[in-house]
This record gives C-alpha cells, sequence and structure tokens, in this order.
C-alpha cells in the first residue's frame, strides 16, 4: 500500500494522464477549427475555441464540395481493402510461419521489402501496370494495389502472432484427422482474432488516408476518395480552411469509431484466447 | 505431421494470391526503378542508358548528402520516442489495475487516426513563429526561448521528426499492447511473488518475450524514417532551402519538378538499399529468441 | 470473425444508406461521356462557331485539366463554361482539378497516355512534353481559330515558343511584379518611401524599431522568393533571373553576386520577419492588410485584395535602386511567358479540343477583364464589354505607367531550364533565412547553371 504514494508512481500517473491530454488536444483543435472562418485560424483566435460558430462550414462541405460522394468511394475501396488485405495475408503468413517447405524464409523477406518502398518511387510504372489491366477509375485500381502496399506489414504483423502459437494447436486438429484447410477456418482464425482486428485497424486507416496513389489513378470526378477531395480546398494563395477542417472532421470520424470498436475487441478477444490456451 | 504441415497444394494455395499481387504490382515496379536508375531519362521519352554516370553525380549533390544525414536523423529520433514512449504508455494500459485504462487505450492512439495533413496543419501552427503556441507559451512563462522552429536550417529537421515519432506512436503502442496481452498472466504472476516491481517485470519479462514484436517496430520505425516525406512536404516543402531533404523527398524533385526521372530512381534505388541494410542489420543484431510457452 | 464481420456489415449498411440518399442526386449521366463515331467530330468541328449546330447531334465530352481552386481561377472558369454551352451546345467539359503537385499528376498522365484532352501548363511542361510528342502544335489553330487576331500585339511571346511554334493558348498578360506598401504605416513611422538601397536600409531600422516588419512575404513559396531575388538582381541587369535561365551569365557573375550579397545585408538587418520561410499567403497578407508590415511583395493580382483591405492607404512603389545605378528605377520584375491551355495530340477529337481550348483561353481574358480588375491579358476584350466594378487606383496608376516600364523579366514558372528553376526557388528562400550566406547560395546555383550545358 505504501507504495501506492510513492514519488515515482505519482510522477508516472502525472505522465500518463499529461500525454494523454498532448495526443487528445488536436482532435479538440480540429473540432474548434472547423467552425472557424480564415481569419481566427490563422490570426486572431488559432488555439481557443470558436467566437462564433461558422456551422456553414459543415454545409458547405457536404452541399458544395461533393464530400459525400467522396466519403461513400473512400468507405468502399477501403472496406474492401481491408477484406482483400487480411485475407491474403493471413493464409500467407500462415504458410510461411508455420508450414515446411524449402523458400518459406525467401518467400516472407521478399514480400516484406514492401514495407520500405515509398509509394512515390514506383506511381510511374504502377500507374502504367494499372493502365494495362484496364482497370483505370474503377474502384479495383485502387483496392489492389493498396492490398499489394500492405501485404508486407500485415503479413509481418501476422508472421510474429503465428510463430508464438504453440505447435500443440494444430497436432491434436492433425490427430483427429482435420484437413490443413478445416484446421486453419476452426482452430487458427480464431486464435489470431486480436491479430485480425488489429490488422483490420491498421489497413483501413491506410486505405482510407492514402493520398499519392488515388491521386493519379482515380481522375474522375465521381470516383474520387476524400482525400483527394481536401485538394479542392487549397488553391495557389487560399483556401477555405474551415471547410476543409469541418471535412477533416467527418473523414476522422469513421476512423475514431473503427478504433473504439475494434481496440476494444482486442481486449476482449485477448482474454478468450487466454482461456483457451490456459 | 510433417505430411500436415508439408501439404503442396495448401502451401502453393496459400502464397499464390499475396506473391502474384506483390510482384505485379509492388515488386515489377521496383525493378522498373533499378532498371530506370542507370538512364538519363526525363520520364516520358526514349531516354538514353549512361551506365552508373547517376550514381556518380548523386555522390557529388550536396542535396543527396544533405538528404542522407536528415533521413539518419529522422530515424533515430523517431525510434527512440515511438519505441521509448511507446513501451511505457503500452505498460501502463496493460496493467489491470490503472485507473481510466480505456480511456488511455484510446486516446493515445488517436493520434494515428488523424490525416497527416490535419497533424501537419496542427504543429505548423504550434511551431508558427508569429502566432504559434509554442512562442506564445513562452511568453506567458516568461522565458526568453523564442525560436523560429521550422525556419531554422538546422533546428526544422528535428522539429519534423517529432511531429513524425508523435503522430505514429500510436501503432508501436498499440502492436506493443496486443503483444503484451498475449503473454500469459501466469508469468506476471511469478514475477510478483518475486517482488518485483511491476516496471522491472516488464524489463524482465515483457521485452525479452516480445522480441520478435519489438524487432518489427524497430524496423517499422527506422524504414519509416528513412522514408519521411510527407511531414516535409506539407510543413517545410523542403525547405528552408533544401535543408529538411530527405532521400524520397529527393527522389520526389527529381523525378516530378526537374525532369531527371532517371536521377530520381537513383535517390529511390540507393533509399531501398539503405532499407534492406538496416532490416538485416537488425535481424543481425537482434538474434530471434523462439518463444515457448 | 462473425462479430467482426456483423460489426462491418452494419457499419457498412448504414452508412450506405445514408450516402444512397445523397450520392443518387450526384450521379453523372455516364452515357453522355461515350465518344461518339469520328464523323460527328468532323460535323462539329465544321460547324464551328455557328452556334446553331443541332441539338440531335451527340454530346461530346472533353476532359479538360485547370486551376479550380481560388476566385482568381474558379470566377474566369465558370464564365468560360457558361459561355461555351452558348457557342458549342454540344460540347460538354469534365473538369480535372489541377493538384498541388508540381505536375506530377500530369507527368503522370503523360506517361501512362492518359493526358486530358485540354491542360494548363507552364514552360517548364511545355518543353518536357514536346520533346516526348506529348503536346499538340498549335500553328495551324493559331489562324484557323481566329486566336492570333485576338493576341494582343504585345503578347505574342505568351504565345511563341522560342522555337517559333505555338504550344498553348495564353490567357494572362505579361504580369509583374509590384512593390506594394502601406502610406499609413511609413506616415505612423516618419518613413519616406524609399528610392535608394540606402534608403531601404534607413527604412527597415526605423520599421524594426518600432516593431513593424519591413517586408511581408510568403517565403514559403519559391516563386515569391526568387521574384524577391530577381528585384535585386534587375538593379544592375535588367534581364533579371533570364540571363542565369539562358545560361549567358553565373550567379557568381557581378550583377547576381551582388544582389545575393544585398539580400543577405538585409535579411541580416531584418528585412522579413522571423519564420518568413514558413508563411503562406494568408499569413503574409494578413499581416499586412493588419498594419504589421509596411511592404508586401506580390503580382500585380494583388491591387485587388489589397484594395479591398486597406482602401486608400495602399499604394504601390517603384523598386528602390542601388544608388550608382539610378537608371534601374523602372525596371522590374515578372513579365510573361508561353503557357496556358494546352492540347492532347491523343485526343479523340483533336480539332474540337483545340478550337475549344481557344475560346476557353478567350474567355478567360474576359472574365479576368469584367470580374477580376484585370486588364493585363494575352487576348483583346470584345469591345462595348465593361468591368463590373472601376478598376481601383493602384490599377488606373499602373495602367498609366504601363509605358515607362523599362524592362521586365520572367516568373518562375516561365523559366525555360527546370533544374535552374527549382535551385533558384530553394536557394533564394534560403537566403532569407539568417545565416545563409551569398557565398553558399552563389555555389549551388552556378552548379545547377553549369549541369544544363
Amino acid at each position: 500500500m505504501k507504495k501506492k504514494y510513492s514519488l515515482s508512481n505519482i510522477l508516472y500517473k502525472v505522465f500518463l494522464w499529461s500525454y494523454g491530454l498532448f495526443s487528445l488536444y488536436p482532435l479538440i483543435w480540429m473540432l474548434f477549427y472547423s467552425f472557424k472562418n480564415n481569419d481566427e485560424i490563422f490570426i486572431s483566435n488559432p488555439f481557443g475555441p470558436p467566437l462564433i460558430f461558422h456551422i456553414e462550414n459543415y454545409v458547405n462541405a457536404w452541399t458544395v464540395y461533393n464530400v459525400p460522394r467522396y466519403f461513400f468511394n473512400s468507405l468502399v475501396v477501403s472496406v474492401f481493402t481491408v477484406i482483400m488485405t487480411i485475407s491474403v495475408a493471413l493464409i500467407f503468413s500462415y504458410a510461411t510461419a508455420r508450414m515446411r517447405w524449402k523458400f518459406s524464409g525467401v518467400a516472407r523477406i521478399y514480400v516484406s521489402i514492401g514495407m520500405f518502398i515509398p509509394v512515390q518511387a514506383i506511381l510511374i510504372p504502377l500507374a502504367i501496370i494499372v493502365r494495362d489491366l484496364n482497370l483505370n477509375n474503377e474502384y479495383l485500381s485502387l483496392i489492389l494495389p493498396y492490398t499489394a502496399f500492405n501485404l508486407a506489414f500485415s503479413s509481418m504483423v501476422f508472421y510474429g502472432f503465428l510463430r508464438s502459437l504453440p505447435v500443440e494447436l494444430e497436432e491434436a486438429a492433425c490427430i483427429d484427422g482435420a484437413s490443413i484447410y478445416r484446421t486453419f477456418f476452426s482452430i487458427i482464425i480464431p486464435t489470431v482474432k486480436p491479430a485480425i482486428a488489429t490488422m483490420i485497424i491498421f489497413t483501413f486507416l491506410q486505405a482510407w488516408n492514402e493520398f499519392p496513389i488515388a491521386l493519379v489513378l482515380m481522375t474522375k470526378e465521381n470516383m474520387k476518395t476524400l482525400p483527394l477531395g481536401l485538394l479542392f480546398f487549397q488553391g495557389r494563395f487560399t483556401t477555405d480552411w474551415g471547410a476543409m477542417g469541418a471535412t477533416m472532421v467527418m473523414a476522422s470520424l469513421p476512423t475514431v469509431l473503427l478504433y473504439t470498436i475494434f481496440s476494444n475487441q482486442v481486449e476482449k478477444a485477448m482474454t478468450i484466447s487466454g482461456a483457451v490456451k490456459g | 505431421m510433417n505430411r500436415f504441415f508439408g501439404n503442396k497444394k495448401a502451401i502453393a494455395l496459400f502464397i499464390l494470391p499475396a506473391m502474384v499481387l506483390f510482384t505485379a504490382l509492388v515488386f515489377y515496379p521496383v525493378l522498373q526503378v533499378l532498371f530506370r536508375s542507370f538512364y538519363d531519362w526525363d520520364g516520358l521519352g526514349k531516354g538514353i542508358f549512361i551506365g552508373v554516370d547517376n550514381y556518380i553525380k548523386i555522390f557529388d549533390d550536396t542535396i543527396f548528402k544533405t538528404a542522407v544525414k536528415n533521413g539518419l536523423i529522422f530515424a533515430a529520433i523517431i525510434t527512440v520516442y515511438q519505441i521509448g514512449i511507446g513501451s511505457i504508455l503500452a505498460f501502463a494500459v496493460s496493467n489491470v489495475r490503472i485507473k481510466g485504462r480505456n480511456f488511455f487505450r484510446i486516446v493515445y492512439f488517436l493520434p494515428v487516426v488523424l490525416s497527416v495533413t490535419v497533424v501537419c496543419q496542427l504543429w505548423l501552427n504550434v511551431f508558427n513563429t508569429e502566432f504559434g503556441l509554442l512562442n506564445k507559451l513562452m511568453e506567458v512563462v516568461g522565458i526568453d526561448f523564442r525560436q523560429s522552429w521550422l525556419d531554422d536550417r538546422y533546428k526544422a529537421i528535428y522539429v519534423l521528426a517529432f511531429v513524425n515519432a508523435w503522430h505514429y506512436v500510436g501503432y508501436q503502442f498499440a502492436l506493443l499492447l496486443a503483444g503484451i496481452k498475449s503473454i500469459p498472466s501466469t508469468y506476471y504472476e511469478a514475477a510478483k511473488i518475486d517482488g518485483a516491481s511491476s516496471f522491472l517485470a516488464h524489463i524482465k519479462i515483457t521485452i525479452p518475450m516480445l522480441s520478435e514484436t519489438y524487432k518489427f517496430c524497430l524496423v517499422m520505425s527506422i524504414t519509416g524514417g528513412l522514408n519521411a516525406f510527407t511531414q516535409m512536404y506539407i510543413m517545410t516543402g523542403g525547405g528552408p532551402g533544401t535543408s529538411t531533404y530527405t532521400l524520397t523527398f529527393l527522389m520526389y524533385r527529381s523525378a516530378f519538378q526537374t525532369y531527371q526521372y532517371g536521377y530520381g530512381m537513383t535517390a529511390a534505388t540507393i533509399l531501398v538499399i539503405e532499407c534492406l541494410v538496416a532490416t538485416i542489420l537488425i535481424n543481425k543484431l537482434i538474434a530471434r529468441k523462439h518463444i515457448t510457452y | 470473425m462473425k462479430n467482426y464481420a456483423k460489426r462491418l456489415l452494419a457499419l457498412l449498411l448504414v452508412t450506405l444508406m445514408v450516402f444512397s440518399l445523397v450520392a443518387c442526386n450526384d450521379e453523372v449521366d455516364d452515357a453522355a461521356t461515350t465518344s461518339p463515331d469520328t464523323g460527328t467530330v468532323a460535323d462539329v468541328a465544321d460547324a464551328d462557331s455557328d452556334s446553331n449546330a443541332d441539338m440531335t447531334e451527340e454530346k461530346i465530352t472533353l476532359t479538360i485539366y485547370a486551376q479550380y481552386s481560388d476566385e482568381d481561377t474558379k470566377v474566369p472558369y465558370d464564365y468560360a463554361v457558361a459561355e461555351l454551352a452558348k457557342e458549342y451546345p454540344n460540347v460538354e467539359l469534365e473538369l480535372i482539378v489541377q493538384a498541388q503537385d508540381d505536375g506530377l499528376t500530369i507527368q503522370t498522365y503523360a506517361a501512362t497516355g492518359d493526358l486530358p484532352d485540354i491542360f494548363q501548363v507552364g514552360l517548364a511542361q511545355i518543353n518536357a512534353f514536346k520533346e516526348s510528342g506529348n503536346i499538340l502544335v498549335l500553328d495551324d489553330y493559331v489562324e484557323s481559330t481566329g486566336f492570333g487576331e485576338a493576341l494582343v500585339p504585345s503578347a505574342t511571346n505568351l504565345l511563341w515558343n522560342e522555337d517559333g511554334h505555338a504550344y498553348a493558348f495564353p490567357y494572362a498578360g505579361n504580369e509583374l511584379v509590384l512593390l506594394f506598401y502601406n502610406k499609413a504605416v511609413f506616415a505612423a513611422n516618419g518613413v519616406e518611401v524609399p528610392e535608394t538601397y540606402e534608403d531601404l536600409v534607413n527604412a527597415i531600422e526605423v520599421f524594426n524599431a518600432n516593431d513593424i516588419v519591413p517586408l511581408s512575404i510568403f517565403a514559403k513559396e519559391g516563386w515569391i522568393t526568387t521574384a524577391l531575388y530577381d528585384v535585386f538582381a534587375t538593379r544592375m541587369a535588367p534581364e533579371g533571373i533570364v540571363a542565369l535561365d539562358n545560361g549567358t551569365a553565373l550567379a557568381s557573375d557581378g550583377a547576381y553576386l551582388e544582389a545575393a550579397e544585398r539580400l543577405e545585408e538585409l535579411v541580416d538587418l531584418g528585412l522579413v520577419a522571423e519564420g518568413a520561410t514558413n508563411m503562406n499567403y494568408d499569413q503574409a497578407a494578413s499581416l499586412f492588410y493588419e498594419g504589421g508590415a509596411a511592404m508586401f511583395l506580390n503580382g500585380q493580382w494583388e491591387i485587388q485584395g489589397s484594395t479591398d483591405a486597406l482602401g486608400d492607404d495602399v499604394d504601390w512603389m517603384w523598386y528602390p535602386v542601388y544608388s550608382e545605378n539610378s537608371e534601374a528605377a523602372h525596371a522590374l520584375s515578372g513579365g510573361g511567358a508561353p503557357g496556358g491551355y494546352a492540347v492532347s495530340p491523343y485526343s479523340e477529337h483533336v480539332d474540337l479540343a483545340a478550337e475549344v481550348a481557344a475560346f476557353i483561353s478567350q474567355k478567360y481574358c474576359e472574365a479576368k477583364f469584367l470580374y477580376r480588375a484585370n486588364p493585363l491579358l494575352a487576348c483583346k476584350v470584345a469591345e462595348g464589354l465593361e468591368p463590373e466594378v472601376a478598376f481601383p487606383p493602384m490599377m488606373e496608376k499602373l495602367a498609366a505607367e504601363l509605358n515607362n516600364i523599362t524592362s521586365t523579366t520572367v516568373f518562375s514558372w516561365g523559366l525555360n531550364n527546370p533544374i535552374f528553376k527549382v535551385t533558384l526557388e530553394e536557394q533564394s528562400q534560403f537566403l532569407l533565412t539568417r545565416g545563409y550566406t551569398a557565398a553558399e547560395f552563389v555555389v549551388e546555383m552556378d552548379k545547377a547553371i553549369e549541369a544544363d550545358q
């Protein structure tokens, strides 16, 4: 009990709370920002709550700037990217982490190269391939490259998780005579739920916020995603920062929501799998 | 068991989609990059093969030197910040008895969900010399430490590295937290009986148990640092002057602003090599520990 | 998994429902974008501007890549589109808003063969695109569309490239870099409008002593720092940065070295605000508008904005001269270079696209004249058209002084050599930070100039 009030303990608590505020403030700031006009944002009141609530920023963003359409496109692209990335990466990692074959290490390292390729570097060759596949201005023209790019990261995470599972997991199933496919679906997938939940968040975020690929591949107004929509607000010299702020608030909502739901799942899933293991 | 894990058909089925997608949409374009780094090419016309001339030229380029140095500074700062603070935060939130841990869990991750435009805009406002929050705060507190943060050729890169570190620390935090959660609590219970304080318990148990996760975090932050681009692009445009250039930025400048696409690809190739070397070194230095339950 | 799937599905459904309500309103009729057979195209092209084109003809959609972000770009575009609908009822434009990405997007379009039918270009792009055949030579269309006749005589340099061909229909005229100042701030601090370098040094010292920023500049943008350097270069060499661009002079030559040295000196004295290199237009402009700065550097298109904000308190001045060369008093920075609306040679409707490009450029001129108080245009405006509001006094003064201008140079987007252009933008910005020396500047600039030789 004595330990609870020790100096280091108090300092630790203070640190946790102040870092919390430090992380939270930008969200609040963005909320303030979305109700201000350019003058308040830059000069008279950059940090405090808005003095006059410019609700029209939201109205403008929603009605003038075609934001609903972008929102819808972003949603379609992100959801399908998540589904594809997780399915493809999970089976791939299972093969490299648990199955025994000669080139599994090579294959794993090969795909992990994707982690450190700057997207801008391969933009032009990539755009040419997408054109050759006749995918220009289709949702797939973003979903496929996003999946390919996220493969490296999610495969590495899944690999780490799968490696840490005991071999006994499959042994029991194998002895029962289950096929590898059945084992994978009924035993492995439930066990790596926390990893899947984590990757849903990460992949969705990547796809939701991606900019350079979308910029060159989605040229049709009707197919643009949200990050491209933000471009509308930026002029050569002037920018409608308030409406941009409103769009950014709306654009951040799904990701905040998603994280709240799935990070909870990570926790719950952990206790379940822990119980199974124990 | 061997037949089970060595099922050739299953292996082929499992790896094929990933291999095809990755090869076609990432690896093949990378080969193109490598190939074009030996060309004098504007990105549009025919181009002339010039051997290693671009590589000779780049080592004499002032911007290249700045870019390599900045990449290293950037990587070092975000690695220390993200892994250090990420661990402390993850240790805290993994402790069931900490009050408000659900709140912390969400709040610590929040910056990650914000788009990079928002984050850069925020910090631009904080670091602004005239109206910025930081300089105003210092005025209020009465410290004479007023600075031009992003306007200084030596300081700007550190500021940008900080912004990146702050933005993405949530990734490391979430990964480490998920990792800690997967360590059976019996380990910690054993440590408690020994009387180890909870922080010490983490150093003795969590870090070795999560060596795979840590290795991964390390690769992520170092390669992320070497690759840095967006913060510069939005916050300083590489400036003042050329002082916050990185290799990616140099590539961008060459490929799309000065019409030296081949030269830009040379920068990109060197960047890829840098990242490969870093990854191999990390893997060599941190020997894998098999985790057995 | 079931749990996630359910949650995701629920999320998706709810959002889908919300959006389908809104989204269905702005579905663009895709059928309209399918291209008609070439016979129709020829018909439309022949119909020319008779405007009574058969309404039963199929609609043709042309894609256009254009700036569309602020009043100065939106107003002319919207005006041109409205006029186009009258003149060419069966042509529809599909706008691709130009990205602020230094040409990455347009270059990728070119590399993948997806160039829009009509697109805006600057000089560096024209040079790159013409070598790889990604830009249509418009020489014949200058005649056939009547654009040549509409062109203002002093703007021929904007249409015809150095190689004697036309690649883009210009709309902006020979614009200028002006040094604006706040008369009230000068008067309140007892400072005369500086005519010489020495006056300027004196003014800087007085303003700084009174906590006024002498010169407000949005130095985050490289083109304006380039213009500032050019202002100093023209004090001794009226051709300014043009000579460096052509490679006929080096940055280590007299006039150019001196420009860098004087600029360094003034920056050390406090010419610009601390943190100037990180200021965007909004910040720099409001610093000037609110009386926090005495002077402001921008193109002449700033006249309207400054007049709206400061009324009679704002004026522009001739740049101060070095006392040893007072002849430079009326040498200005700025000017024009080939650029404007170009046409893709791969367009399915090349002739029509060229015609529409010429038409739009002319309508841009009209819109700028009518609604943007801008008489510096590439094309003549039809007689009888009167601006919506009278030109502000600063514009009247400029119009009256136009003939007294002894020389102009170029804006950074009018520079030929892309390596030089980018390096100058970076290095001139560098010069505006304390501690960066003219010597460092000269070394890097010379390297860039010589790299192209």
